[in-house]
């Protein structure tokens, strides 16, 4: 149905949107996506999968420019003259951040919003709304106004306005990035309900490979050669995970053990797991650092936003040198619990202890020095023209000796241009510049709300690495708190788990402890071999010490 | 039996218009009371719970405000209309220059009066259009426009939707902000308000791209071309209409061109100009989701507001001493002059129940 | 691609033109200009017969002038417009709308002019005007402040915007703020003047026998200097002191401190907005 032949994206020098030089992102990028298939498109972070759906959709060149070449055919017709808007008919496409999206304010109008662009006659639209609404299961929410959606919802609303002008292909630009594990499910779930029910195609870029390749029809690896980075390889999934260099833990897992066929369910690779289980023994033993004396005290601490209660009842101690994480759903508190530590939110009851003094009654300037804190768009800490302006003002308010963040920002992120406009650097190097600006102050407890988002697997682990050492930092007595949604980044980093439920603490505690007790924040490799295996990590080191001859 | 539901928001305005040029066509108190009380009657029974509609008291305000600065006007600047002295205050000469004027001075009942009257007037005025601002739902309103400006509505539903989440962006970029150091030295309040405006307009602008790409995407634009033929006709309809209201503009105050020019030159420039506007419209081929429709209730609610306009008119043209009895008699009202204020009444009974959060809930129910 | 997206980019593109001003809309907008001065200025320019009883205030320009303006605008949108300007033009309407909101209640603040002309600066005359229509129209929306009064404030906004697009090109740097700041101050005090012009008869009378006037009212049929001198009074005495003078410093300070960092932003927003797309030739 839809054919892409030897699409090729240059950026020349002068309209490349943050550099100075020519690049290449797609490389002669052939494929095929055939009627009522789900083809995944999966690949490291910035390598272009945006871009290639982009040019799918027909936003790009038109949007950000360069040169492209190649053919889009769309049954047989080539359509890439054609602006993004005159394929609407025939594509849906939904972007990353659907609440960005929205053009008008109520569901129902936004579900029309498309048919009335296409000229469709009034009844047929009242008919498809109401059609669309009941296949999303999003009916009693017609007159809800947009933003006070849950990110899932928004998303199923974003799905059913290109939906209702009835595509023939959805092109979907990683519809979970922004959703916590259960709405992401939902998602999901209706997207391989589209294609089982409806027949449409899909087309999708995710990151969360491990949530969406068990439903996936082909898998598209895009830049998974480094020798040739916009080039794409298309096949089966099992096939194309053999050695891609990103791929979800069960993969890495089953790689690991040489299983055959790579398993891409915790099904298939429970299946497997008994061999290796033996081959393993008994669960290895993560080292804590010296139990400490705890910088952090909260106790039954109370807030409320007006009438509603946020937090209820809360205990939580961080410890000197460790990493603790932070889980729960959307709205489950995690944002409020960091600010009340920060000092913004004054506890209702109950007290909070940060470095021996509550936040809430210090100034300003002494709460920067004792928590640093990496809000969940660190964009909104930036508001200088070029990254050396932010450095220095941070070395100015924080009284550091000058050069001080840029040294920070170096050991983090090495290699930015300082005269780069902030906006302009990638999602990861922007995340860098916020811990940096917030370090600067030297704060003892470090507090960060999603640094996740939009990382690859070798960013994130790279992230996890650098907060582990932040923690160990010698001298330094610091506290890290991470609040994320991400299960296999938590048993990358952390060293303690704290679960918050409707506000309230349901489990605090280690770990391996914390993700075996409640299922559903268990990573995959807990999944399949049982509680106390963590990562992939731990097993590789478990396999290499074993083969060097040292059985526990 | 009248189910709830919103009127047409053309037909609310039509209704107001027609009562604004009701009030301005007299100074009669009488008649301004009766009409200021035909609107706030309607405003009460009609309007929804939706929070335009809380607006018409800062309009009344407004209206209080209008008359007290006329009143304060004439006793601060004085007059030299002779009549019943209320209370004298002493008169200060202001040099040549400011045209020989004095302030203050001897202030008469008949001067209170004119005042208050031509105050009051204003002030009806207002309330009218502040009674459509109550009524008329803004956002159908934007719908309604006709298609040659459904580009400026489209980017007015963006303006309009964005406000809540400029809001957002504001509270978070603040809390985020306390996290760096402030600003130090002179100005610094100004300099505050960069570092929120950057990032928000930023953040805005990111998301009107991506809102853009959204809309592309999903169709927005799709409009057929025009000729060239037809292009070339429009712009001449338009530009043709406006000279046309030019010329009919001057001739209208300068009362020594021909009158031809004047009042007809006006009509004719401002319909042919019409004509290029719906021909420009031609080319959209959007269909609308729900469309507002005219029924009965819109066409008595537009009838009544009109048949009030055009009958204040015609007390004007043909009775005025009725529409401008003056300060020296007491106003009289007429039979035909309180009825044009009286139709204007009738939307309490034709328009169909306002739309309010409780009847919207039975009905899910 | 069509020649839709491309339109007005071919010459230059790093200089943004977001709404096309052709020889056709340019005609269009000089004569709805007269047009609106015309309005505007009717107190000095209409003359009455000596023996004609009352005059009021033209209440017809009042209903004539929200369409001259619809028809203004529909031109300028004429062809379509990019969806990229389109959702430009909303944002900035709605942050001035939210600034002329916030700055109101603070007692000689109103920045209402300072991202309007930075606006219309970086993305040309023709966008300039429409901001101004757009961003005054929107904040009547938002507060439900439509009033008879409304055209012309959108009038008098879009010719400040569309003036600050016509400003010489070449200044850059501080020169270029200087030169902003500099016409932010002449525009605050035209926009109160011609505001106040408007609305001289209404608030202050016209001075005939049988109606309320006072001294510096509207005379009307009196000579053009005597009419303007009455006004001059009048607006001095009223405004000029309190709220134009305190719009054009916050204007001009606004534009000082925040205009390099709001230009760099909108400059990068113009660049991203307007990038030509190339496909090479199959």
């Amino acid at each position: 149905m839809l054919e892409l032949r030897g699409i090729t994206l240059t950026y020349d020098a002068a309209d490349h949107p943050d550099g100075s030089r020519p690049t290449t992102v797609l490389d002669g990028i052939d494929l095929t996506v055939s009627d009522g298939e789900l083809v995944v498109l999966a690949g490291p972070t910035g390598v272009g999968k945006s871009t290639l759906l982009g040019v799918v959709a027909g936003l790009v060149p038109s949007y950000t420019g360069g040169t492209l070449t190649g053919d889009v055919l769309l049954d047989g017709v080539s359509i890439i003259e054609r602006p993004a808007r005159e394929r609407a008919h025939a594509i849906g496409y939904v972007g990353q951040n659907p609440a960005a999206w929205f053009v008008t304010d109520t569901v129902e109008e936004e579900l029309a919003f498309g048919m009335e662009q296409l000229g469709l006659p009034a009844t047929t639209m009242r008919r498809r709304v109401e059609e669309t609404l009941d296949l999303l299961g999003i009916a009693e929410l017609r007159y809800r106004d947009l933003r006070t959606l849950s990110g899932g919802q928004q998303q199923r609303v974003a799905i059913g306005a290109v939906l209702t002008v009835h595509p023939r292909l959805l092109v979907l630009d990683e519809p979970t990035s922004a959703l916590d594990p259960t709405a992401a499910e939902d998602v999901l779930a209706t997207l391989t309900r589209l294609v089982h029910d409806l027949g449409v195609s899909v087309l999708v870029a995710e990151h969360r490979l491990e949530r969406v390749v068990p439903f996936a029809d082909r898998l598209c690896l895009l830049g998974g050669d480094p020798a040739r980075p916009g080039t794409v390889r298309v096949g089966d999934p099992a096939e194309v995970l053999r050695d891609a260099p990103i791929a979800p833990p069960i993969v890495e897992l089953g790689r690991l053990a040489g299983w055959e066929p790579l398993p891409l369910t915790v099904r298939d690779a429970r299946r497997q797991a008994p061999e290796l289980t033996a081959r393993l023994g008994g669960p290895p033993h993560r080292e804590r650092p010296a139990s400490a004396e705890p910088i952090v005290e909260v106790r039954r601490l109370v807030l409320a936003h007006g009438r509603t209660p946020v937090l209820r009842e809360v205990d939580l101690a961080l410890s000197p040198g460790t990493v603790t994480a932070l889980m729960g759903r959307n709205g489950a508190g995690k944002s409020t619990l960091l600010w009340a530590l920060q000092g913004r939110h004054e506890a209702g009851s109950g007290t909070v202890r940060v470095v021996g003094a509550d936040p809430s009654s210090l100034r300003p300037e002494e709460r920067r020095s004792t928590t640093g804190l990496v809000p969940q768009s660190p964009a909104d800490l930036l508001y200088l023209e070029t990254v050396a302006a932010e450095c220095a003002a941070a070395d100015l308010s924080a009284g550091a000796d000058p050069g001080a963040c840029r040294g920070l920002l170096e050991r983090l992120a090495p290699g930015i241009d300082p005269d780069h406009h902030p906006r302009d650097l990638s999602e990861g190097q922007r995340l860098a510049l916020a811990v940096a600006i917030v370090l600067t102050a030297r704060p003892p407890v470090l507090l960060l709300d999603e640094p996740t988002r939009g990382l690859d697997y070798p960013a994130k682990r790279a992230l996890a690495g650098l907060l582990r050492e932040l923690a160990r930092e010698p001298g330094a007595r610091r506290a890290v708190l991470v609040a994320t949604h991400d299960v296999e980044f938590v048993a990358q980093v952390a060293d303690d788990l704290v679960v918050l439920a409707e506000g309230e603490v349901v489990s605090a505690g280690p770990v391996a402890r914390g993700v075996s007790e409640s299922p559903a924040f268990a990573p995959q490799v807990t999944k399949v071999l049982g509680a106390g295996w963590l990562g992939v990590d731990d097993v590789a080191e478990r396999l290499a010490a074993g083969s060097a001859g040292v059985t526990p | 039996m009248r189910l709830a539901r919103d009127l047409h928001p053309v037909a609310w305005w039509t209704w107001a218009v027609g009562l604004a040029v009701a009030a301005s066509c007299t100074t009669n108190p009488l008649l301004l009371l009766v009409l200021l009380g035909v609107i706030t009657l309607v405003v009460l029974t009609c309007r929804s719970d939706q929070p335009w509609a809380r607006s018409f008291r800062l309009y009344v305000w407004l209206g209080v405000v209008v008359i007290a600065v006329r009143i304060l006007f004439r006793i601060l600047l004085g007059g030299d209309v002779p009549g019943q002295v209320l209370f004298t205050l002493p008169a200060i000469p202001l040099p040549d220059w400011a045209a020989g004027i004095s302030l203050l001075g001897p202030f008469t009942r008949e001067e209170l009066l004119a005042a208050a009257y031509e105050g009051l007037r204003l002030a009806t005025l207002l309330i009218a259009v502040g009674a459509a601002n109550a009524l008329a739902n803004p956002k159908r309103l934007m719908k309604s426009l006709p298609p040659a400006l459904y580009e400026i509505g489209t980017a007015m539903t963006v303006a309009i939707s964005v406000v809540p989440q400029l809001a957002d962006s504001a509270r978070r970029v603040r809390a985020a902000q306390q996290l760096r150091g402030g600003p130090q030295g002179r100005f610094r309040r100004l300099r505050g308000v960069r570092r929120l405006l950057v990032p928000i307009l930023e953040d805005s602008f990111d998301r009107s791209l991506a809102l853009a790409a959204g809309m592309d995407a999903r169709g927005y634009g799709r409009t057929g071309e025009l000729t060239a033929a037809q292009r070339r006709g429009t712009g001449a309809l338009i530009i043709a209409g406006l000279l046309g209201v030019c010329v009919g503009v001057y001739a209208f105050l300068d009362s020594t061109a021909p009158r031809i020019l004047a009042l007809p030159m006006l009509a004719v420039g401002t319909l042919v100009a019409l004509g290029g506007f719906a021909l420009a419209g031609r080319r959209v081929q959007r269909t609308r989701y729900r469309p507002d429709r005219w029924r009965l209730p819109e066409i008595v609610v537009a009838a009544s507001g009109i048949a009030a306009g055009a009958g204040m008119w015609g007390v004007w043209r043909w009775d005025p001493q009725v529409a401008h009895p003056g300060v020296l008699v007491v106003p009289e009202v007429t039979l035909p002059a309180l009825a044009a204020a009286l139709v204007a009444v009738l939307p309490v009974w034709a328009a169909p129940l306002p739309v309010t959060a409780q009847r919207r809930e039975e009905a899910l129910a | 691609m069509s020649g839709h997206t491309g339109r007005g980019g071919h010459t230059d593109r790093r200089r943004p033109v977001a709404v096309p001003l052709r020889l056709r809309s340019g005609a269009v907008l000089a004569i709805t200009s007269v047009i609106g001065l015309l309005m505007l200025a009717w107190p000095l320019l209409l003359d009455v017969s000596p023996d004609a009883e009352r005059v009021d205030p033209p209440f017809l320009f009042l209903l004539l002038l929200p369409v001259i303006l619809g028809v203004v605008l529909a031109e300028m949108s004429e062809g379509g417009m990019d969806a990229r300007v389109l959702a430009v033009l909303g944002v900035l309407s709605a942050v001035n709308a939210v600034l002329r909101l916030a700055s109101a209640g603070t007692a000689g603040l109103e920045l209402v002019f300072f991202l309007l002309i930075l606006g219309g600066r970086v993305f040309g005359a023709g966008f300039g005007f429409v901001l101004g229509c757009t961003s005054l129209f929107a904040s009547a929306l938002m507060t439900a402040g439509v009033g008879p009064w409304l055209p012309f404030q959108m009038l008098v906004a879009a010719w400040v915007g569309m003036g600050a697009g016509l400003l010489p090109r070449r200044v850059r740097g501080r020169g270029e703020i200087a030169l902003l700041a500099a016409y932010g101050v002449v525009s605050a005090y035209l926009y109160g003047l011609l505001m106040n012009l408007q609305g001289w008869p209404f608030m202050a009378g016209v001075q005939v026998p049988g109606q309320d006037s006072t001294e510096i009212s509207y005379v009307p049929g009196a000579a053009l200097l005597d009419n303007l001198h009455h006004f001059v009074v009048y607006t001095l005495l009223t405004s000029t002191g309190g709220w134009d003078t305190g719009r054009a410093i916050t204007n001009a300070l606004a534009i000082v401190l925040l205009g390099p960092a709001v230009l760099v932003t909108l400059r990068r927003a113009a660049r991203r907005a307007r990038i030509d797309p190339t496909l090479a030739p199959r």
